[in-house]
């Protein structure tokens, strides 16, 4: 079942259309990969899920009903261009944004306390967010995004930012908030993360959307069917690229010679990076 | 809107202000300051005395050097015997400052003087110079009159008449009235007003490029509406100025109640009786008022001004005057992600902001004129003009109307300002231009 699903989306800011006709479906409990070049309209579609912006056309459909200000609560949003009052402390700045999530005081103080203690960073609590370093600031921002238990979590470009300490910490949780039951939709530019992470993406490349489904059926779609066989036999070892076909007859003969030893034989899948740039291209 | 999200909002953008020490310096600071103001100018007029000036006098008229009696100032020595080109070449030899060099009476019965020094004089000495020339010519033509005691004729015919203006209230009742007061309040009216405006509206603006410069924005608006962002913040520093507003009264107060148990022992029996007479305002004693000391009118005038309608004016003026610059403020502050880049997108506010000031100083010189009139009614300067005008007394309907101009014009700029405001937070990187807000407006 969709949690999110995006009716025939449009918005236009005077005479530029950031976007144009967008439907989409974002499945629960799944990761959401939401692709696209620099200026294609993400950050727009983001914030029109998040209802920061209205749409002047289409509608935002949130577990069965038109979005509302009230859903707004069971979403956690962590922006691109993100950042924390530098003059206030942690663990008043936590609080603050726990309850304008609609949270108690008394729960968002206990629930922000198991976080950090977590996250290694109960001493932070009475320090301002200007003595913190950048990944620890960083580190601030993703517990204030999920701290009250989003149904939906939107993370902008979540690893930018972080050591590739951190960023694992992030990746970690992430899978383990996917595992409680929480839908992702995650914006990168960082199709490595794609590939690992997403179940499933949408790709929007001016204005429009130009794919959108799982990743595996997609990666498969553009390939070319081949597979990757390593052998070896009397003369050594040998990589050769073979075409998938019903009969399997390359394969066949291969394996016939004697001596023959399979060292390993996988479907040749094209990299998210590879189908990304083949199909904004095209575009142009 | 939703109140409870508006309300957290409020009390983060109040604590947040209200416990930092710099809202307990200006606090205290403030007052200090401002009193600083008060006694500077005499403390510098104190400070400034110069040592006295020698001047040698050449007098050939005989009869001004009587009258040049020497002062703090100024010591006179008679270097009569001498002839001015004589004195003027030594000036530096002889140990004076200046050459006063005085013609002998003509036949109009005047005569010429010219003051020669190395170093330009001050104008105090060489007006008290002037005038005892003149009074010395004066005393002579007088004498040369040869009619007996017209010296005492002549003091008698000088009139020193008082003159005491009354305003007639629409009871019919006269209250006496001393314009300096009125004057002295109504300027202390305009700039407070002035000086609250500019400085939470200043707040308001600094605090939305905060938010914006660091990033916290989109994060705060993922979760509340843009609209109770702005209100909320506007609320919340109102609430700091009005916060600030009462701990100066409680001080001024207090400072006050200090000063008068340290000087009213020496206070005499009279003065204190007026006093007495001042803290049952509103029933004054035509009879006695006519009659009685300076101090006494002050403070009858003070009695008899209109407090309750300067009170409830202060009030409706300051917070909607505040909530129309401020609405306005932080319009502008979210185009921008730097106080300096503010400069050029504020010009339009501070020049009515401005105008308003300097009309509410001079609102005393005329307070029914066309230029005081309008800057009343006109909203961006009304808060502090029609302030500046009430101790003078102002029709009803006038208030009225004003105020009602004010409080549209502030719904329909914060109309204007949340809608720039909404899109303006979220423009980051660039420097926006008033063209840009204005097609910002325009989105829908």
């Amino acid at each position: 079942m969709a949690l999110i699903e995006c009716k025939e989306i449009c918005k236009n800011f005077g005479e530029k259309v950031a976007l144009d006709h967008i439907s989409l479906e974002i499945p629960e409990g799944k990761i959401f990969g939401l692709l696209g070049p620099n200026g294609a309209g993400k950050t727009t579609l983001i914030r029109i899920i998040n209802r920061i912006t209205i749409p002047n056309g289409g509608e935002v459909v949130f577990n069965g009903h038109t979005i509302t200000q009230a859903d707004v609560e069971k979403i956690g949003y962590m922006p691109e261009e993100r950042g924390l009052y530098r003059k206030m402390e942690v663990g008043d700045q936590a609080m603050y944004l726990a309850q304008l999530k609609g949270m108690s005081a008394a729960d968002a103080q206990r629930e922000l306390k198991k976080w950090f203690i977590k996250f290694g960073i109960q001493d932070w609590w009475k320090k301002k967010v200007e003595e913190l370093s950048k990944g620890m600031a960083q580190k601030v921002q993703f517990i204030t995004t999920v701290v009250h238990r989003p149904k939906l979590l939107i993370l902008d470009e979540p690893f930018s930012g972080f050591d590739p300490v951190n960023a694992e910490l992030i990746r970690k949780e992430i899978l383990k908030l996917r595992d409680d039951g929480a839908t992702i939709v995650l914006s990168t530019h960082n199709m490595e993360s794609v590939e690992e992470l997403c179940d499933n993406i949408a790709l929007i490349n001016k204005s429009r959307l130009v794919i959108t489904g799982g990743v595996e059926e997609i990666r498969r779609n553009y390939g070319n069917n081949n597979a990757e066989l390593v052998y070896s036999d009397a003369d050594g070892e040998h990589t050769e690229v073979i075409a998938i076909r019903d009969d399997n007859s390359v394969l066949k003969d291969i394996l016939a010679k004697p001596g023959t030893i399979v060292k390993s034989y996988k479907e040749l899948m094209p990299r998210m990076n590879d189908i990304f740039i083949k199909l904004v291209t095209e575009g142009e | 809107m939703n109140t409870h999200i508006v309300s957290i909002i409020i009390k983060r953008e109040y604590l947040n202000r209200v416990k930092k020490k710099s809202f307990l310096i200006v606090t205290f600071v403030v007052p200090v300051l401002f009193a600083a103001i008060c006694v500077l100018p005499s403390l510098i007029m104190y400070a400034a005395k110069e040592e006295a000036k020698t001047v040698a006098v050449v007098d050939a008229s005989g009869i001004v050097l009587p009258y040049l009696n020497d002062t703090e100032s100024a010591v006179y020595a008679d270097y009569s015997a001498f002839s001015p080109d004589t004195v003027k070449a030594k000036l530096g030899e002889l140990g004076v400052d200046a050459l006063l060099s005085i013609s002998a009476l003509n036949e109009e019965k005047t005569l010429t003087a010219e003051l020669f020094s190395e170093k330009p004089l001050g104008m105090e000495l060489t007006e008290s110079i002037n005038d005892k020339i003149n009074d010395a010519v004066e005393a002579y033509r007088v004498e040369s009159y040869e009619i007996e005691d017209l010296d005492n004729i002549m003091k008698s015919i000088k009139a020193n008449v008082k003159l005491t203006s009354y305003t007639i209230g629409e009871d019919g009742k006269e209250t006496v009235s001393e314009t300096g007061v009125y004057m002295i309040v109504s300027m202390l009216l305009g700039m407070i007003i002035y000086m609250f405006i500019a400085l939470f509206g200043g707040m308001v603006m600094s605090s939305v490029i905060e938010e914006k410069a660091s990033r916290v924005v989109e994060v705060l608006v993922s979760s509340v509406k843009a609209t109770e962002l702005m209100f909320g913040k506007i609320i919340g520093v109102a609430l700091v100025a009005i916060t600030q507003f009462a701990l100066w009264i409680i001080l001024a107060g207090a400072l006050t109640v200090g000063a008068t148990s340290i000087f009213a022992p020496k206070m005499d029996a009279a003065a204190m009786t007026e006093m007495a007479g001042m803290a049952a305002p509103g029933t004054p004693d035509l009879t006695s008022v006519a009659t009685d000391s300076e101090a006494s009118v002050i403070f009858s005038t003070l009695g008899n001004l209109p407090l309750g309608e300067i009170l409830i004016c202060f009030f409706v003026f300051f917070i909607f005057g505040y909530l129309l610059y401020a609405s306005l403020f932080a319009a502008i502050g979210s185009a921008v992600e730097n106080e300096a880049d503010t400069q050029q997108l504020q010009i339009p506010l501070t020049i009515p902001l401005l105008l308003g000031f300097f009309i509410a100083l001079y609102a005393f010189k005329a307070p029914d004129s066309a230029v005081v009139f309008w800057g009343s009614m006109i909203p961006f300067t009304s808060p502090i003009v029609m302030i500046a005008r009430i101790p003078f007394g102002v029709a009803t309907w006038e208030i009225i109307l004003s105020a009602v101009l004010l409080i549209a014009t502030f719904a329909g700029c914060a109309y204007v300002s949340s809608k720039i405001y909404k899109v303006g937070i979220l423009m980051f990187g660039k420097k926006s231009t008033w063209k840009d807000l204005w097609k910002w407006l325009k989105l829908k």
